[in-house]
């Protein structure tokens, strides 16, 4: 379970604050598979930094009481100028993995072959989301939180995705934001749509869609 | 009890794969690889230690330039390094705070402790080097020598932490680093014992907790060939106020850091 209790998130704009959310209340259980739906800018992918502790709220709390993926997105958690394996040996090590184990499955996974012997920075966005993709498969989490602009593979990558994270780990939860309401609709048995600093919650995605249309 | 041991055991896998990653990022698997990490405090101390046996002879003060150049050098490399390196270290990492087991301290320690094996590795060579060809006396006293020691990485790692969340909050400090760090020197302790100085000088430096430091190390090193001054209520009492008020500073970073 993932409970945010009255979360408030601002940055500092020019003089003032811009304040992204405010007091949002919500709470994700075990397998619930969420999709945030919001205009660009309404704050899903703060949201989605704030459930998995890249940044923390300005004020509130967050509790988190099963394992929760980091963020899968282009940016973040990985070391661009490291090889993929190099990168793949780090996360072995702080999440406590056996590297050999791990490093098999990301290059039969990902299937980037050589291409894992060369620094991050040089590999394309698809690229970037396989590795992502196989390592946190890799780890094995509760809850995933993925953010629609890594689905960038190919057919045959997303397919893969797909059966993984949705066929075999039918059972984890998934925090997912998208625009695409095709995809909401095929992964996800709830949707939050958020607006105004804040999200509400429906176990009806098409109810949750329609109310998106109408923002 | 059980969740302080499991966070300490996650910190400790945190912190030996972020040096490792340290350590390939700065240094790459080639050649020496990681032994090049001691190699900017040895040529420092050995060159500029040469440097100074042909400009003031074999001798000052009754000890061997070329030793003394040495057991200050060595510490100084440390210090202007830490800072250096403590510099925005939390928004350069910001891609590592993605993994949540991974805390803004780690990076600060990374860091530090990278340095320090660099310094106690070349403080090592550099003494085995000069020991064997006469140059270097055999250490007095090895105990306070460490006390010493262990007081001064602890002084430069108190300033890395109220650095590293600073530098985040203002960009003139960057700046400003390598003229402080130099003006900072006269009251290191790094060329002087405070035996040779004036009473005045003395009263100042006193309250240097990297002179009392310092007169450690050289105690140890040169027994009593020098005499050295020193207490532990001061470095101890500046280590600690340093310490708690840079854990305060980066605990209120965090909260305002921006990951991209």
């Amino acid at each position: 379970m993932i409970i945010c209790d009255n979360v408030n998130k601002s940055y500092p704009m020019g003089s003032g604050r811009k304040h992204v959310l405010r007091g949002l209340d919500m709470v994700v259980t075990k397998g619930q598979r969420i999709g945030f739906l919001g205009r660009n800018g309404a704050g899903k992918t703060t949201l989605i930094k704030l459930i998995g502790g890249v940044e923390l709220p300005t004020s509130g709390k967050i509790t988190r009481k099963m394992s929760v993926s980091w963020p899968l997105g282009f940016g973040g958690g990985f070391q661009g100028s490291l090889t993929g394996y190099d990168n793949a040996r780090f996360i072995a090590r702080i999440y406590g993995h056996r590297y050999d184990e791990l490093k098999d499955f990301v290059a039969d996974f990902s299937e980037l072959g050589s291409q894992l012997k060369m620094p991050v920075k040089t590999y394309s966005s698809g690229m970037r989301a396989r590795l992502a993709f196989a390592l946190s498969l890799a780890i094995e989490f509760d809850c995933y939180l993925v953010d629609e602009v890594i689905m960038v593979g190919d057919h045959t990558f997303f397919e893969k995705c797909r059966y993984e994270l949705f066929e075999k780990r039918h059972d984890r939860s998934m925090i997912f934001a998208s625009h695409s309401a095709d995809l909401v609709r095929q992964f996800c048995n709830g949707a939050a749509v958020i607006h105004d600093g804040n999200a509400t919650m429906y176990d009806d995605v098409e109810e949750a869609l329609d109310r998106y249309y109408n923002l | 009890m059980s969740r302080l041991a499991a966070g300490w055991g996650i910190q400790r896998r945190v912190i030996s794969a972020l040096m490792l990653r340290e350590l390939v990022t700065r240094f790459g698997r080639e050649n020496i690889g990681f032994l090049w990490i001691m190699a900017e405090p040895l040529l420092f101390a050995l060159l500029v230690g040469v440097l100074w046996r042909f400009m003031k002879g074999p001798e000052e003060h009754g000890v061997s330039v070329i030793a003394f150049v040495a057991t200050g050098y060595i510490p100084l490399t440390l210090f202007r390094q830490t800072l250096q390196r403590a510099v925005r270290v939390f928004s350069v990492n910001g891609s590592l705070l993605y993994h949540r087991q991974v805390q803004v301290l780690d990076f600060i320690f990374v860091r530090f402790f990278v340095e320090l094996i660099g310094a106690m590795m070349a403080y090592l060579f550099i003494a085995v080097l000069l020991i064997t060809v006469g140059e270097f006396p055999v250490p007095a006293n090895l105990g306070i020598f460490l006390v010493g020691w262990f007081y001064y990485a602890w002084f430069v790692l108190a300033m890395a932490l109220c650095l590293a969340p600073l530098s985040e909050e203002s960009d003139i400090l960057e700046k400003l680093i390598p003229i402080t760090t130099y003006i900072t020197i006269p009251f290191s302790g790094t060329f002087t014992m405070m035996s040779w100085l004036t009473p005045p000088a003395q009263a100042v430096l006193y309250y240097s907790p990297f002179v009392h430091a310092m007169e450690m190390m050289r105690d140890g090193i040169f027994g009593s060939r020098v005499d050295a001054e020193y207490s532990f209520a001061v470095p101890t009492t500046a280590c600690m106020v340093l310490t708690l008020f840079g854990l305060i500073l980066c605990r209120r970073v965090r909260r305002h850091l921006v990951v991209e």
